[in-house]
């Protein structure tokens, strides 16, 4: 009888503790909602922490769903900053006017393609569209020049796609913005007809061209990259469609202050400090990302992005479209 | 003094009489009250915000689009709960009835896979058997090992039916503890075998327990949107994530989801009313019978063997292949087991308190379901069941969208473990209605007699009987809990990482080593914790 009662309450105080540590949390700190994982920006958070001496409390989570958790809160959120993985996911909170204006000066370090037309929110890296193949399996003179072409019979089935993966929903969008939403369902429609394989997101599409389950895959470029870190004899390299291609869309990770932090100084210092040189060098070299601040060079394996190459596409409007592309996909056929 | 009318009373009302209706328990009856009210608040919120959507929204629930993914949804939920309960029920007679050799270690593993999260669980165990996966790369020498593109019914059916049969295996070796082998060895004594025992008196005296689990593998499988969504099955979780910008819609599906879990709750429960005296009394005795396995022993290690293979080792294998394969290349990001301290600290503390809270809270509904039957006792029985069917992302915003109103609540690890209590209390609800319905009345009856007060007779009398059902409960909560991700996301103070949300984290940027050595973590503190606070107390009290 003793033991039950001894643990009992060794249950009590567990749950007595844990209020209380949740109670004494202090508000002097600056909240940032990421979207982007411990492992990715954790390391220069803490960075920022050092240097400025402003501490930063993070709750890391999914992009789509820490946007609906903003939206559900409102105004009165306790989010300073919000560090999205898409533009996506920032230009739905753009839209219900739950964003500030960011500083001039920050906004001009980055190309005008991946910023907030109303200033609400600017990109700091970039993550370009690609083919990953499985070298082992196809010879690299034999891959598609465009990504419209891999509907065509020669790579009908070949090619796996990850339909509820934001970046290349993001894809669909801008496909359907460019080249007209019949082009866009068309591609779809062709997609599935042909029986492509469909993966959860680009870790699995990654994961299945380096086993052999599948030959090629749609995905952003850094995946393999990490793939490569962890295991360098995975036979998995990136094919970057012809200059100019929609295919080769890059997407920006982006940067928000909420409404209620618009006179946050230390809000607007982080978003300062994400596009300094320090940062975007940082993201270049671990994440094997395309810095998006002017003057800084990728990663030399990642090589250089030519930004005139890449298709001249506005990512701001990404995100208006985005329940009508998912419609799109989902009467496709590839599902959702 | 027994009346005549009491004699002619059928049993149930008679048990009831003894008892002291409803009227005499007034304090149960408030706690009930209370308790169906904090589970109805997500409900409340959807319905409320669901009804304001008006008729339009609404005309989804017929849709095609819906109808054909919930029809999946339950076609798997079914398929996956029949089959954990065969593989349940199995376990559990072999741990608790024979002399399988090392048959308490084998309880301890058989109740692990549970923690695995099932995306962990889905996508280790395409990589050990799909097409050039592990296995197939491993036989390669030997034999060219041919293995198909694992996905969809098929896959999602195997997975979650390996990752959910604990649900049946705690409650079924609770039980099975706590009833008297006297039956069996009479059974025995006279001749029966042990297939004929097994049918005609163990799955008897074991199918309250057993059906409780296979409920909550139904609800699991139902709700689970990790494994469906790595192998590509199309349920309606699937469908409510898709939609999950388009407000109307996510509002209405994850809504009918709740529903289908409170009808089959409710079918559920009128079945079980039915049931209700064939389940055996509880008579605690020690030295319960062991079969002698005999020769049929070898098949029932390779059984076990199996089970502990596919369903813990082979996702283990998986994730340690990955931790030191990324660690030996040196890309890994891992940056030493000091990282582990804080969230492992973390995931303890939140399951353990999730466990005795949820355990408590429902006791009375317990109670009061299997005692008092009635109104308030099915609606009661039903949103505790509905609450975990809801996707946890839908629980979590109304919880958000209920607490925004208490600054000094929000995001503290109180609504935290109060979600949690909401989301899995069924776990434990079920398993402590089949103790309490299992409560020998004489017992009672007996120390009535001897004068104890209510108090006494629940602290002295019941509360010892239940505690292995209530423990087995807590259990299930347990597991449940440490591998939460996304009520933990969102609801969670600032800050506060778990196990399953690094891993989870790491997964996503494809940080493989990482996420394998938080998930390797979070299996250990778990095998820590159940054999500490629930397997090791519930054979000292068996």
């Amino acid at each position: 009888m003793s033991g039950r009662t001894a643990s009992f309450r060794r249950f009590a105080a567990c749950v007595l503790a844990g209020t209380l540590t949740a109670c004494a949390g202090g508000s002097e700190e600056l909240t940032v909602y990421s979207g982007r994982s411990e492992e990715l920006v954790g390391p220069l958070l803490e960075r920022f922490n050092d240097e400025t001496g402003i501490n930063v409390a993070v709750r890391y989570g999914d992009t789509a769903e820490l946007a609906l958790l903003l939206a559900e809160e409102g105004g009165d959120t306790p989010a300073d900053v919000f560090y999205s993985q898409s533009p996506g996911a920032t230009g739905y909170l753009a839209d219900a006017d739950l964003l500030a204006g960011l500083e001039p000066d920050v906004l001009s370090q980055v190309d005008e393609r991946f910023r907030n037309a109303d200033g609400r929110w600017v990109g700091v890296t970039g993550r370009q569209r690609v083919l990953v193949y499985n070298s082992e399996l196809v010879e690299e003179g034999d891959l598609p020049a465009s990504v419209l072409d891999v509907n065509d019979p020669e790579y009908a089935g070949r090619v796996a796609v990850a339909p509820e993966n934001g970046s290349f929903q993001d894809f669909v969008t801008a496909l359907a913005q460019v080249e007209g939403t019949d082009v866009a369902r068309g591609w779809l429609t062709g997609l599935a007809e042909a029986g492509a394989p469909t993966y959860a997101n680009n870790n699995a599409i990654v994961e299945a061209v380096s086993r052999g389950e599948v030959e090629m895959g749609l995905v952003n470029h850094y995946y393999n990259y990490r793939f490569l870190e962890e295991n360098p004899d995975a036979p998995t390299r990136n094919h970057v469609f012809a200059a100019g291609d929609l295919g080769s869309l890059v997407i920006d990770s982006t940067v928000s202050v909420t409404a209620g932090a618009a006179d946050n100084a230390d809000a607007d210092a982080l978003v300062a400090f994400l596009l300094s040189e320090e940062s975007q060098r940082y993201f270049a070299d671990e994440t094997k990302e395309y810095p998006l601040a002017e003057g800084v060079e990728p990663a030399a394996d990642v090589g250089p992005l030519d930004l005139g190459a890449t298709p001249g596409y506005q990512a701001d409007e990404l995100g208006g479209g985005l329940t009508d592309t998912i419609d799109l996909i989902r009467d496709s056929g590839l599902g959702v | 003094m027994v009346s005549a009318s009491d004699l002619l009373a059928r049993p149930r009302d008679r048990a009831r009489r003894a008892r002291g209706g409803p009227r005499r328990a007034p304090g149960l009856t408030l706690a009930v009250l209370a308790i169906a009210a904090c589970f109805a608040a997500p409900f409340a919120y959807l319905v409320a915000r669901t009804l304001g959507l008006g008729t339009p929204a609404l005309g989804l629930l017929g849709e095609s689009a819906t109808i054909a993914p919930l029809l999946r949804s339950v076609a798997l939920g079914a398929a996956v709960a029949a089959a954990a309960t065969v593989l349940g029920v199995a376990c559990g007679w072999l741990v608790a009835r024979t002399d399988l050799p090392g048959a308490r270690s084998w309880a301890l593993l058989f109740a692990l896979p549970l923690v695995i999260p099932s995306y962990i669980g889905a996508f280790t165990l395409q990589a050990a058997f799909a097409t050039g996966g592990l296995v197939a790369t491993v036989m390669e020498p030997l034999v060219a090992v041919n293995l198909p593109r694992i996905g969809g019914f098929p896959a999602a059916f195997g997975v979650l039916t390996l990752l959910t049969y604990p649900y049946v295996f705690l409650p079924v070796v609770a039980r099975l503890r706590q009833t008297p082998a006297s039956l069996e060895e009479s059974a025995r004594l006279l001749g029966r075998g042990p297939w004929a025992t097994f049918a005609t008196v163990v799955l008897p005296q074991v199918r309250s327990a057993m059906l409780a689990g296979a409920l909550l593998v139904f609800l699991y499988t139902i709700s689970d949107f990790g494994a469906v969504q790595l192998l590509r099955y199309d349920t309606l979780t699937r469908v409510i994530y898709a939609s999950r910008f388009d407000r109307p819609a996510w509002l209405v599906l994850s809504l009918q989801l709740g529903l289908l879990a409170v009808a089959v709750a409710a079918g559920e429960r009128a079945a079980m009313s039915r049931d209700r005296a064939a389940g055996g009394r509880v008579a605690p005795g020690r030295g319960a019978l062991r079969i002698h396995l005999g020769r049929v022993r070898i098949a029932a290690l390779a059984l076990s063997g199996g089970v502990v293979l596919f369903a813990l080792l082979a996702p283990l294998g998986v994730l340690a292949y990955w931790a030191t394969r990324g660690i030996a290349a040196g890309g890994s990001g891992f940056s030493g087991l000091g990282e582990l301290v804080e969230p492992l600290r973390n995931t303890a503390l939140v399951g353990l308190a999730a466990a005795s809270a949820a355990a408590l809270a429902v006791l009375p509904v317990a109670y009061h379901s299997v005692r008092h039957r009635g109104r308030l006792a099915d609606v009661a029985n039903a949103l505790v069941v509905g609450g975990f069917a809801l996707p946890g992302l839908t629980l979590a915003l109304a919880l958000v969208t209920l607490v925004r109103a208490a600054p000094a609540l929000y995001q503290s690890l109180g609504v935290l473990v109060f979600a949690y209590v909401v989301h899995f209390g069924a776990q434990t609800l079920r398993t402590a209605q089949v103790g309490v319905a299992a409560m020998p009345p004489r017992v009672d009856d007996a120390a009535r007699l001897l004068g104890a007060s209510p108090l006494r007779r629940l602290t002295a009398v019941e509360l010892p009987l239940l505690a292995p059902s209530v423990l087995a409960g807590a259990g299930l909560v347990l597991l449940s809990t440490m591998k939460e991700l996304p009520a933990t996301y969102l609801l969670a103070p600032t800050g506060f990482d778990t196990l399953a949300t690094r891993a989870w984290g790491a997964m996503e940027q494809a940080y493989w080593a990482q996420a394998s050595v938080f998930a390797l973590a979070l299996v250990t503190v778990s095998a820590v914790l159940t054999w500490v606070f629930v397997l090791r107390r519930s054979d000292a009290l068996a």
